[in-house]
């Protein structure tokens, strides 16, 4: 039993990792515009599929899809960045319908062009198993992890010490100061969406090679990046991967405990009980969702 | 413009039974635009005089149709006695959102969406009630009134029309009064509608509660309708998708706009997009959301009143 439970926490905590990635695109938007992109999940899920496309029609590891999963998700991320803000009445609600449509149009995209059916990697270098002591992954799960914690670290050190990454903050923060400061605040916009799409392509291209994708995985994976956003609380990127990782353990350890079937609710559970009790989440800044 | 609404509203009721009431598909097609519309105008009520965008009406749907079912099949209570039950039970439901109510805008929407999302999960999990995901059949007819066959097309559509005049008549009434007034105050500025003496969170609960009830009701109707539940089925994020794409389509501000914009939107999707996109139809849903966001935020209603009221300036002139 306890080997059963220290199985469930790595392999939470590789998932968790990538979904620290999808998250903190989420966030980096929702930061610089206060726009909550519904449609995140489905440029992930838009990404695995270059990696799917790659691997099937040109033999390649689906490593080398890379390039073209940042310039698809780059592109649709950039294209709902102009779109929203197009949006001139009522922002707030109107940009939330505009990316859910945005969200509904790919996921259908994906199901037009490639089916319903579930996909994963055929490499069997990426489904090797590897053993770390007691505990066991694929070779891919780990690759996942240790990508996505470097390229966590790296938007850190991005946010805290880069001039475009300093912009981003200011505008998060105030966007008007930012302004009498010398940013273009339409252009820190425009880069948030673009590094948000190439965390997007990352994160997709790593659950392909990882686990499976099917056209309803981008809207979960929209739920689940909002759920950790609200968990970490605004402005955070050690509380984003921190509240990535503590979803990913739980829901391992429902799986292993309990039942795979409640998977999705625990997670919901937590969502709520933080929205609702804690409203400025696990790790943020006193600051009120009014 | 009201007396026009009801002046349709009675064309609709012999017109539609005399010129389609021999075609049994169009016929079940037109009663399922009524039970879009009829969730469709419970969504813009909540989102119009509450103020509050739910992208989780499916809870509503899902929770009324299975109360119901369960009601008229495990205890024999009436069908016409299960339909308004079932409407207070997802009444009942909806007061455990009302922390929710809290929250504002897009966090109150992703909140109820949570919550669609559990009851789907919980009516899977709790087989001994509800069968699980191998859902129930064999959920009674709606039935023979007064010698009128209520389970038959034409009964369907009737019940549904009336039903659906019922929630605008309702809707209509509490824009007019008062209440109305003061939700219309809270869009500006909540806070000052506060100060003058207006008890926000309690108007906007009411405005929950409604919703909750005719959305549970049109949920409980289409369980008699279709005979046959199953938790995909009536907690699918289609019956939170497919009314906001109606009521935004028709004008989600305007009363009439949402019901008119589902029976359109419903039977154009049906009729048209279907039979050009099998898998995926919703491609279509999606993109006409997304350019009426874009290009008519308001609604194809209010663009036409524009339309003719500028013809007819133009006819003075």
């Amino acid at each position: 039993m306890f080997e059963l439970i220290l199985q469930a926490l790595y392999s939470g905590l590789l998932v968790g990792g990538v979904y620290a990635l999808i998250a903190l695109g989420l966030a980096l938007t929702f930061g610089t515009m206060r726009v909550i992109n519904l449609a995140h999940g489905e440029l992930v899920l838009l990404a695995a599929y270059m990696a799917y496309v790659v691997e099937s029609r040109l033999q390649l590891n689906p490593v080398f899809a890379v390039p073209l999963a940042v310039l698809v998700a780059c592109t649709c991320s950039a294209l709902v960045y102009l779109l929203v803000d197009r949006i001139r009445k009522n922002r707030e609600l109107n940009s939330l319908m505009l990316t859910f449509a945005i969200g509904i149009i790919i996921t259908n995209a994906v199901l037009l062009i490639f089916s319903g059916d579930v996909r994963s990697t055929g490499s069997p270098f990426m489904q090797d198993a590897v053993q770390l002591g007691p505990l066991f992954s694929m070779k891919s799960e780990l690759g996942a992890f240790v990508v996505s914690l470097v390229l966590v670290l790296a938007l850190w050190q991005w946010l805290s010490r880069s001039w475009y990454g300093r912009a981003v903050r200011a505008v998060s923060s105030n966007r008007d100061a930012a302004k009498l400061m010398g940013i273009n605040p339409a252009k820190t916009e425009l880069i948030s969406f673009i590094v948000a799409g190439a965390l997007a392509a990352c994160a997709g291209v790593a659950l392909y090679s990882s686990s499976v994708v099917h056209p309803p995985l981008g809207h979960a994976l929209t739920v689940k990046a909002f759920i950790i956003t609200v968990l970490a609380g605004v402005g955070s990127v050690p509380g984003v991967l921190a509240a990535a990782l503590l979803l990913g353990v739980t829901e391992a350890m429902t799986v292993t405990l309990w039942s795979s079937a409640l998977q999705e609710l625990v997670g919901m559970t937590l969502f709520l009980v933080v929205l609702l009790v804690l409203p400025n989440g696990l790790f943020g800044s006193a600051k009120r969702r009014g | 413009m009201r007396r026009s609404a009801y002046l349709f509203l009675a064309v609709c009721y012999v017109v539609v039974p005399l010129a389609f009431g021999g075609n049994n598909y169009l016929m079940g097609l037109v009663v399922s635009s009524l039970i879009v519309a009829g969730v469709a105008v419970a969504w813009a009520l909540l989102g119009n005089l509450g103020g509050m965008v739910s992208f989780g009406h499916a809870a509503f749907f899902g929770v009324g149709a299975y109360a119901s079912a369960l009601l008229s099949m495990k205890l024999g209570v009436p069908v016409l006695l299960a339909i308004p039950l079932a409407g207070l039970i997802a009444v009942l439901f909806s007061v455990a959102m009302l922390p929710a109510l809290r929250l504002s805008g897009p966090y109150f929407a992703l909140a109820i969406l949570a919550y669609a999302q559990i009851f789907r999960i919980l009516a899977t999990e709790m087989e001994f009630l509800t069968h699980g995901s191998g859902g129930i059949s064999q959920i009674p007819v709606l039935p023979t009134i007064a010698g009128f066959d209520l389970s038959s097309r034409t009964g369907q559509f009737l019940l549904l029309l009336t039903l659906l005049a019922a929630f605008l008549a309702t809707y209509d009434l509490i824009r007019r009064s008062h209440y109305g007034i003061a939700l219309r105050a809270m869009h500006d500025s909540e806070d000052a509608t506060r100060v003058v003496g207006v008890n926000s969170v309690l108007l906007k609960s009411w405005m929950l509660f409604v919703s909750a009830f005719m959305t549970g009701v049109i949920g409980a109707v289409n369980a008699h309708v279709i005979n046959f539940l199953e938790p995909d089925y009536a907690f699918s994020g289609g019956w939170s998708v497919l009314p906001i794409v109606a009521a935004i389509f028709g004008g989600y501000r305007t009363v009439t706009g949402p019901a008119i914009g589902a029976v359109v939107i419903y039977l154009v999707d049906q009729l048209v997009f279907k039979a050009l996109v099998s898998t995926g139809h919703q491609i279509i849903l999606g993109s006409v959301l997304a350019l009426m966001i874009l290009f008519a935020p308001d609604g194809l209603l209010p663009l036409l009143r524009n339309a003719l009221r500028r013809m007819r300036g133009g006819s003075h002139a």
